[in-house]
C-alpha cells in the first residue's frame, strides 16, 4: 500500500481517530477503527475508501467516485431492509471524498485459524483435526445458500461472490451456530435478470472450486440446497423461478465464463 | 518439463530461422527471426529469453483515402500485390541466399482477422512452403503479438493488455493457455479510434489513432473534460456505446448544429467545443476503461507487471497513464514496446511460429493450413510454457 494514500486518509479524518489499513483491491483499501466516526460509542468498525487514481482525468475520476461509492451504500441500505438478509450496517457515507463506514463482522478464530470469514472456516475445518463433512459445516453452508437465495429472490445480485466475500458471526465465544453475512457489494446491482444471477452462482461455484478443491463437491451441494431452500418458500412461483435460475446456471456452467473457454 | 531443443535445427546448423508472413488485417508484414541453440532451453521455462536476433522486419500498409477504412477485398489485393515483393526483401536483407536449405520454418497468421487478406497470405505461404520444402506453422495472431512482447521486454508472466484495431483483451497466463479475464463486448479499441478518426475526415497515414493522439496534444482546455459515458461492465468493457455519442456530437459540429448546447454556446452562440477537446476526451475516457480493468486483472491473478501490446500500445498517453496506475501498486512494473512491434508484423510470427515448431508442432498436412476468422486467444495451447 503507497504512502501517498495512508497519508491522505489520516489527512481527511478527525485527528486522533485511530485507523490501521487491513486489506487493498484493485478499487478500495479497507481500514478498520476502534472508535465510531460521529457518535461516543467505541467498538470495531470498517472504514473503506477509495482513493483518487491518478491515471485517469480529475474529473472522470471524481465521477467515478461518488458513483460508486453512492451506489453501494444504496444497495447496503436496501439489502438491510430486507426481512433475513443479514449485510454490514451501513454507518456513514461521504461519497463526494470516496469514504463508506461500516460496521465490523466476525471475529479471529480460535488456534489462530485467521479471520472468520467462509474461507478460513472452510480451511479451518478442513485441516486434520477437523471433519469437514461435519454438520456444523453443512449447516453454516446451507445458510449461506440462504442469504444468496434471498438476495436473488429479491431481486439483487452480489457480483463478486467468493468464500472471503461471505463473513461469519457469531452471538457468543462458545455458540457453535455461525452467521453468514455477505459483504463487499462493490460489484453488486440491482436486477431481475436471470443471466446474471446464474453468472453469480457460477462466480461462487468457481471459487469454491479453486479454493476448496478436496471438498467442493459436497460445498456446492450444499449452497445450492439452501439457495433452493429460499425459492420453494414461496410455492409455485418460486418453484418456477428456481427452474429458470438453475436451468441458466447449468448453461453459463457449460458455456464457461461469459464466452468459450477451452481447458 | 518444457524443452525447447526438441527439434534439431536443419542442416547442421547451429541456429533455427524462421520466415514470418503477417497479413489479417491492412498491414502486410514479413519478418525473418534467428534463435540460437542454448543449453537452458532443454531444461525449463526459459521461453521470455530465447536471445531472438531479428534479421529483417518490413512491412506494408495499406493506407486508404481520409474518411474511408479498409474494405476485405481490396485489402487482399493490396496483399497479393506486395506479398512476393516483401518476401524477396525480407530475405535479402536477411541475408539468406537459398531460402530452402537455410530456413527451418514458415510462420503464418491463422487467424483471427479479416478472411480475405488473411487468405491472400497464406496462399504465399503454402507456395512457398512446396516450393522450397520448407515445413509450415500456422500461428495465433494474439499469441503472437505476446510473445514478441515477452521476448522483447523480458517480462516473465505479466498481466497483457492486448489493444489493437480488431481486438481488446486482458489475458493472463495459466495452465498451458492464455485466458482472457476482460474483454470488450463490442468493438475493438482500435476501431473505435479509427472509426472516429473517419467522422472527422483526418489522415489514415501513418495511422489514424496516431494522428488522434497527435490531435489530444493540441487540446487547449485539458482540465474541462466532455463528458462520455464510462462503460466497464465487471472485467469487460463495452465501446460502441461511447463511439456512437461522440460521433453524434462530432457531427453536430461540423453541421453547425447551434441547437447542441453541450457544444456551441447559449449566450455567444460559439463553438465551445473543438475537434481537439473531442480526442482528448475520447482517449482519456476509454484508456481510464482500460487501465481500470488491467487493474482489476491484476489484483485478481496477484500480479504486479503489466506488458502492453497491440498497434494501440504505442500510444504514449496509454503507457503514462498504466505506468501511473503501476507506481501506486507495490513493485509495479509495465513493459511496452515500439511502433516495430507493437503494431502487426512478420516477426512476431515468425517467433511465436519458432517456439512452436520448437515444441515439435508444425503442419503435417496442407489441410491443417485453413485460415479462420475466430480464432480465440484461449484455444492455443501454449506448450512451451511451464
Amino acid at each position: 500500500m503507497s504512502e501517498d494514500v495512508l497519508a491522505k486518509v489520516y489527512e481527511y479524518l478527525t485527528p486522533g481517530l485511530p485507523v490501521v489499513p487491513i486489506a487493498q483491491g484493485a478499487e478500495a483499501v479497507v481500514f478498520t477503527s476502534e472508535k465510531h466516526p460521529y457518535l461516543p460509542n467505541s467498538g470495531k468498525f470498517i472504514l473503506k475508501y477509495r482513493p483518487p487514481k491518478r491515471y485517469r482525468h480529475p474529473s472522470i475520476d471524481k465521477a467515478l467516485t461518488k458513483h460508486r461509492t453512492i451506489g453501494e451504500a444504496r444497495l447496503l441500505t436496501k439489502l438491510f431492509l430486507i426481512e433475513g438478509l443479514k449485510v454490514p450496517k451501513l454507518i456513514a457515507c461521504d461519497a463526494y471524498n470516496g469514504y463508506l463506514w461500516l460496521e465490523f463482522l466476525g471475529e479471529e478464530l480460535p488456534h489462530g485459524k485467521g479471520f472468520s470469514n467462509l474461507k478460513n472456516f472452510l480451511w479451518m475445518y478442513a485441516t486434520d483435526d477437523g471433519d469437514p463433512y461435519c454438520s456444523i459445516v453443512e449447516e453454516t453452508l446451507k445458510k449461506v445458500g440462504q442469504q444468496i437465495g434471498l438476495l436473488h429472490w429479491n431481486g439483487y445480485c452480489h457480483g463478486d461472490l467468493t468464500s472471503s466475500n461471505i463473513v461469519l458471526s457469531r452471538s457468543g465465544k462458545n455458540e457453535t451456530s455461525w452467521q453468514p453475512y455477505l459483504i463487499d457489494f462493490g460489484l453488486g446491482s440491482t436486477t431481475d435478470s436471470v443471466e446474471d444471477k446464474g453468472v453469480d452462482l457460477y462466480v461462487l461455484e468457481r471459487a469454491i472450486i479453486s479454493t476448496h478443491s478436496a471438498h467442493a463437491e459436497a460445498y456446492n451441494e450444499w449452497l445450492l440446497k439452501g439457495f433452493s431452500e429460499i425459492y420453494k418458500r414461496y410455492g409455485d412461483a418460486g418453484e418456477v423461478k428456481l427452474k429458470e435460475v438453475t436451468k441458466r446456471f447449468q448453461e453459463v456452467r457449460l458455456r464457461g465464463r461469459k464466452r468459450s473457454m477451452i481447458g | 518439463m518444457v524443452n525447447l531443443n526438441a527439434v534439431a535445427p536443419g542442416g547442421g546448423r547451429e541456429y533455427y530461422v524462421a520466415l514470418g508472413l503477417e497479413g489479417s488485417a491492412n498491414k502486410l508484414g514479413v519478418g525473418v527471426v534467428k534463435h540460437p541453440v542454448v543449453g537452458k532451453h532443454e531444461g525449463g521455462d526459459f521461453s521470455y529469453d530465447c536471445e531472438s536476433q531479428i534479421l529483417s522486419n518490413v512491412r506494408d500498409t495499406y493506407i486508404t483515402p481520409a474518411g474511408e477504412g479498409f474494405l476485405p477485398r481490396d485489402t487482399a489485393r493490396h496483399h497479393k500485390n506486395w506479398c512476393v515483393r516483401l518476401i524477396k526483401q525480407a530475405l535479402e536483407e536477411a541475408g539468406i541466399q537459398n531460402a530452402a536449405k537455410d530456413l527451418d520454418v514458415i510462420c503464418f497468421t491463422k487467424g483471427p482477422g479479416m478472411g480475405a487478406p488473411l487468405h491472400s497470405v497464406v496462399v504465399a505461404a503454402r507456395t512457398c512452403s512446396l516450393l522450397w520444402g520448407v515445413p509450415l506453422v500456422g500461428v495465433n495472431h494474439c499469441v503472437g503479438h505476446i510473445e514478441m512482447g515477452r521476448e522483447i521486454t523480458k517480462a516473465v508472466d505479466p498481466v497483457v493488455l492486448y489493444v489493437s484495431g480488431g481486438n481488446t483483451q486482458v489475458i493472463a497466463y495459466s495452465e498451458k493457455r492464455y485466458r482472457i479475464f476482460g474483454e470488450t463486448l463490442d468493438i475493438a479499441i482500435g476501431n473505435c479510434l479509427d472509426r472516429f478518426a473517419r467522422t472527422l475526415r483526418i489522415s489514415n497515414y501513418p495511422s489514424p489513432g496516431y494522428n488522434i493522439e497527435q490531435l489530444a496534444l493540441n487540446c487547449k482546455k485539458k482540465d474541462t473534460l466532455l463528458e462520455l459515458p464510462y462503460t466497464v461492465k465487471g472485467m469487460d468493457l463495452s465501446m460502441s456505446g461511447i463511439l456512437a455519442y461522440i460521433d453524434n456530437l462530432a457531427k453536430d459540429l461540423f453541421r453547425d448544429n447551434r441547437k447542441n448546447r453541450q457544444l456551441f454556446d447559449r449566450d455567444s452562440d460559439e463553438a465551445k467545443i473543438s475537434v481537439e477537446d473531442l480526442c482528448f476526451a475520447l482517449q482519456e475516457n476509454l484508456f481510464a476503461m482500460l487501465v481500470e480493468i488491467t487493474e482489476r486483472a491484476m489484483a485478481h491473478v496477484n500480479s504486479n507487471q503489466v506488458l502492453i501490446v497491440g498497434g494501440v500500445g504505442c500510444n504514449l498517453r496509454l503507457q503514462e497513464m498504466m505506468q501511473q496506475m503501476c507506481q501506486d501498486r507495490a513493485n509495479g512494473q509495465v513493459h511496452a514496446t515500439d511502433e516495430r512491434f507493437c503494431i502487426d508484423n512478420g516477426v512476431m510470427i515468425a517467433h511465436a511460429g519458432l517456439l512452436q515448431y520448437r515444441m515439435g508442432d508444425f503442419v503435417k498436412d496442407l489441410s491443417e493450413t485453413v485460415v479462420t476468422q475466430k480464432f480465440r486467444t484461449d484455444e492455443v495451447y501454449v506448450a512451451w510454457r511451464e
